[in-house]
């Protein structure tokens, strides 16, 4: 029991969420903007990541409570603190975490006739975790049952996944006219390890009865898939050599597309668009299913008077009617599908010297706003994160993002970003809720991006 | 030199966000001191016996019995963590006779650790009811919780004498309430 706490708690202080890059996006100096819109209009003659180093994101959230709240060093007993999260947050309520490293990354320009193609490449290594607040389960633990005759404990409340796994990519985009830019990426997905339970349903209720003291019924559609972890259990080589292997396209495999857009009816008017991981990943191999199926109505002991044998088995009845099993059945799982698009609108600001003969917008317009909307789907209600934004070329080598995000998490993430280009280095760091910097351990949600890229431009525009 | 001072402040902005940022004190230490406390409840027992059942062929059947299993208290998780049990039984009985019932709690060799006993009075018209609630702690509660079957004894006394078609029936209706101490 104080396992399974500890494992939760030390996620949960992790503390941080959702693969929403709100600075990232559309910011069109970085060249890893193209991991969430394919079609980003960014321009380059070659470039390549710092291996290692170009791509760094952590996206940690918790959307009921913070790290501070349950393990505050302020006096306060822990069962109390406890109790309070539980009570004050909700089956809605997620802690989830997003990862992500690029590995490698590069990409060169195709010079076409009329337009200009471009062609990105790489690899990312990618840990996903979301768990929903098991809220009726956490209720029927502090609590137990005495108080709540009548009510339905809902098992649907146990809801968690986690994945570890690498990602190969190649992307194409293509200006297909000066107003439109279109691109797509192909992935293949080398799962590491996952494990799944998302589908769960049943319930445990309990109320006062004529017949017995009390109507019993529990009712348990519980299913575990897991994959690449059960070797693990008794395994005498080396794990690291073993997850390296299954990186490098021997782990569960799956494929992926991310579609996007960058479209300009004006020249300082643009919207954008994009559809990131449509894909799924089959789980063959080191495959596992736990199932804890079955209902079963609780009686207590009842005499059979007129055989004198009665048929009931106690506990082993109980275990047969709701039998814990363990398959090896395949199964596929669904990336957490993204869908990110955006409003901009540019103009110029203060005396900068403008090349307005140029089309391309950013050689005109030195600042810009937008807005931004983010929606991914979870095992429940899909995630949405609205955001609004104010670009600006500070000079020609800087950059800078400030964003204000509104979503489930958090109605005051405001977030910064800064992008610097000297000679062909480029480096950025991006970070949102800022306010919570001031104590990171009462921050319900935080992400950070940050990577060093060397980028050649050509000089045509 | 306006703009200057823009990238100047953004930039040490950002610094100092990173530079300064600071945490409160968390002391995961206490999750050593996590007690959950719960207490549930739950059937113990259950019989409804129709005044007829007493009789078969014409012939009076004064002692019933049997033992089912009941194990629950016995399981790993109970043994560590079930610190107090409060036991509540309720007899009804409206048939005209009255009857004892007996409840043995056998361990595993078939040893008693525990015995309940009711007298129920005869059916005269009105409501007739017997309740009682035991509490086990300590080591009362660790006898109990060797309980593997539980052992019923129900006998008839004497009194007018049933038919076939006599009415009513003797229930027994048993609940627990499990107070548990998970640290």
């Amino acid at each position: 029991m104080k396992k399974i706490i500890l494992i939760f708690v030390l996620l949960i202080s992790i503390n941080c969420f959702s693969q929403n890059k709100q600075i990232l996006y559309n910011l069109t100096t970085v060249p890893q903007t193209l991991m969430t819109n394919p079609g980003s209009d960014v321009k380059y003659n070659w470039y390549f990541g710092v291996p290692l180093l170009s791509g760094i994101s952590a996206n940690l959230g918790s959307s009921g409570f913070s790290a501070y709240d349950l393990f505050a060093d302020n006096g306060v007993d822990i069962n109390v603190k406890l109790r309070d999260i539980v009570f004050s947050t909700d089956r809605k309520d997620k802690i989830a975490i997003n990862e992500q490293i690029e590995l490698f990354s590069g990409g060169f320009r195709i010079a076409g006739e009329r337009n200009d193609s471009y062609v990105s490449f790489g690899m990312y290594q990618e840990f996903d975790f979301m768990a929903y607040m098991p809220t009726d389960l956490a209720i029927l633990a502090l609590d137990g049952n005495k108080d709540y005759m009548g009510k339905t404990f809902n098992l649907k409340d146990l809801s968690a996944k986690a994945e570890l796994l690498s990602v190969f990519h190649l992307g194409f985009h293509k200006n297909i006219s000066k107003k439109l830019i279109v691109g797509a990426r192909g992935k293949i997905y080398s799962s590491i390890f996952n494990a799944s339970s998302t589908n769960n349903s049943g319930s445990i209720y309990t109320t006062e009865s004529s017949k017995g003291v009390y109507e019993q019924i529990i009712d348990s559609n519980f299913e575990l898939n897991t994959s690449g972890i059960t070797k693990y259990e008794d395994f005498n080589g080396s794990i690291a050599k073993d997850v390296i292997k299954k990186a490098l396209l021997f782990g569960n495999l799956g494929l992926g597309i991310d579609l996007g857009f960058t479209y300009y009816p004006e020249k300082n008017i643009q919207i954008t668009g994009s559809v990131v991981d449509i894909g799924f990943i089959r789980h063959t191999k080191e495959v596992e299913n736990k199932t804890y199926k079955g209902s079963y109505v609780y009686e207590g002991a009842i005499p059979k008077f007129s055989t004198g044998d009665s048929s009931e088995n106690g506990y082993e009845q109980f275990k047969d009617a709701i039998p814990f099993v363990t398959l090896y059945e395949n199964y596929t799982t669904w990336r957490p599908l993204k869908f990110n698009s955006s409003i901009q609108y540019s103009f110029r600001d203060g005396a900068t010297d403008c090349n307005c003969l140029n089309y391309d917008p950013d050689a005109i317009y030195n600042s810009a706003i937008g807005a931004q909307l983010f929606v991914m789907s979870t095992p429940r209600m899909p995630f949405m994160a609205f955001t609004t934004y104010y670009r600006r070329k500070i000079f020609k080598a800087l950059q800078m993002k400030a964003t204000y995000t509104l979503d489930s998490y958090s109605y005051k993430n405001i977030g910064l970003g800064l992008s610097t280009t000297l000679g062909p280095v480029n480096f950025y760091v991006l970070a949102d809720n800022l306010l919570e910097y001031g104590d990171i351990t009462k921050a319900n949600s935080l992400s950070f991006q940050l990577g060093l890229n060397v980028i050649f431009k050509n000089s045509k525009k | 030199m306006k703009r200057f001072g823009i990238k100047k402040i953004l930039g040490s902005a950002l610094l100092l966000l990173i530079a300064f940022s600071c945490t409160s004190d968390l002391d995961y230490d206490q999750l050593e001191n996590i007690k959950l406390e719960p207490v549930y409840v739950g059937n113990l027992a259950y019989f409804d016996v129709l005044a007829n059942e007493f009789v078969t062929s014409g012939v009076e059947q004064n002692v019933k019995y049997d033992a089912p299993i009941f194990d629950l208290f016995n399981d790993a998780f109970f043994r560590k963590n079930f610190k107090k049990a409060e036991l509540f039984f309720e007899v009804d009985n409206s048939i005209t006779r009255a009857y004892t019932v007996d409840m043995v709690f056998l361990d595993g060799n078939k040893q008693a650790v525990h015995t309940a006993s009711f007298f129920v009075p005869a059916y005269t018209g009105v409501v007739n009811k017997v309740t009682k609630t035991e509490v086990f702690e300590n080591s009362q509660l660790d006898l109990l919780k060797r309980t593997i079957n539980i052992a019923f004894t129900l006998t008839m006394l004497p009194g007018p004498a049933l038919s076939e078609s006599s009415p009513g029936n003797i229930k027994l209706r048993a609940g627990v309430t499990a107070y548990l101490v998970i640290e």
